[in-house]
């Protein structure tokens, strides 16, 4: 743990471990998203579905990027990860992005990574405000990642007619917001 | 339909087994099949059991996710108001 660090943040007035719970929860919601977007990817064929699986793919590798850059804040703050991989997944911050019941469906697909990324969109954003001018470090991550879910939002609101989103899709590179807490 | 005070609400934490219900604007609402209402805890700073009327404006989300759940009841004229005391 990085004691002082811990204290800085509770002496601006963050309770930490109502903060460590978040993050915990969060990473659970990554790594499972990794899972399960891992399922959705594989499932996206065909001439609608090949259409998705690149943007889906990227959020997929993004999403396992927040994890790693996660864990090691929660450590630093004196958090820890749960020993039971079950209980990590039970308590991910977001439901479940399981495939559809028809697989070929890749409209309920689509609507299943758009309600994935717009729960992540709700978390960082809460994180977010939790520690906007008071845990600087836990700030400038959450608001990395934050960076990141609202463009996977983007990517795939844009299939589902909600209109441009302004955005466009990686050329090669992943988690351009991120990265620098993956060195 | 049931009325209840706030004290009753209380007893519907969603803890050990027991269904887990809120209040928001008066309504009381069952999240028990919620898979983010588990144990009766909401992202790290709500519980069931109580009146989240004030809590909710400051959500990233509106009551469009609540709405969603059976209505199991109504808050007890008066009995309204955030139970919370962690503002969230």
């Amino acid at each position: 743990m990085a004691k002082v660090a811990r204290e800085m943040v509770e002496r601006a007035g963050v309770n930490v471990d109502q903060l460590l719970e978040l993050l915990i929860k969060n990473a659970a919601a990554e790594l499972t998203t990794y899972y399960y977007y891992t399922i959705l990817r594989a499932n996206l064929i065909g001439l609608q579905g090949e259409s998705l699986k690149e943007i889906a793919e990227v959020a997929r590798i993004e999403d396992r990027n927040h994890f790693e850059a996660l864990v090691p804040r929660i450590y630093e703050l004196g958090g820890k990860l749960p020993d039971d991989m079950v209980e990590f997944h039970n308590i991910s911050a977001c439901p479940p992005a399981r495939l559809p019941e028809d697989p070929n469906d890749v409209m309920a697909i689509l609507k299943v990574l758009v309600e994935a990324e717009r729960c992540a969109v709700r978390g960082y954003t809460q994180i977010c405000n939790m520690t906007a001018g008071k845990d600087h470090r836990t700030y400038d991550l959450a608001l990395a990642i934050l960076n990141e879910e609202i463009e996977h939002e983007s990517w795939f609101s844009e299939f589902l007619g909600e209109g441009p989103s302004g955005h466009f899709m990686r050329r090669g590179e992943t988690s351009p917001f991120v990265s620098k807490f993956l060195k | 339909m049931r009325e209840f005070t706030l004290q009753e609400l209380a007893e519907f934490d969603g803890r050990d087994g027991r269904p887990a219900y809120v209040a928001y604007n008066g309504k009381v609402y069952d999240v028990t099949e919620s898979f983010l209402w588990r144990g009766g805890r909401h992202q790290a700073m709500h519980d069931a059991g109580r009146d989240l009327t004030e809590a909710l404006e400051l959500a990233p989300h509106g009551p469009e996710f609540l709405e969603k759940f059976p209505v199991v009841g109504m808050l007890k004229e008066g009995g309204e108001g955030d139970a919370e005391d962690d503002g969230g």
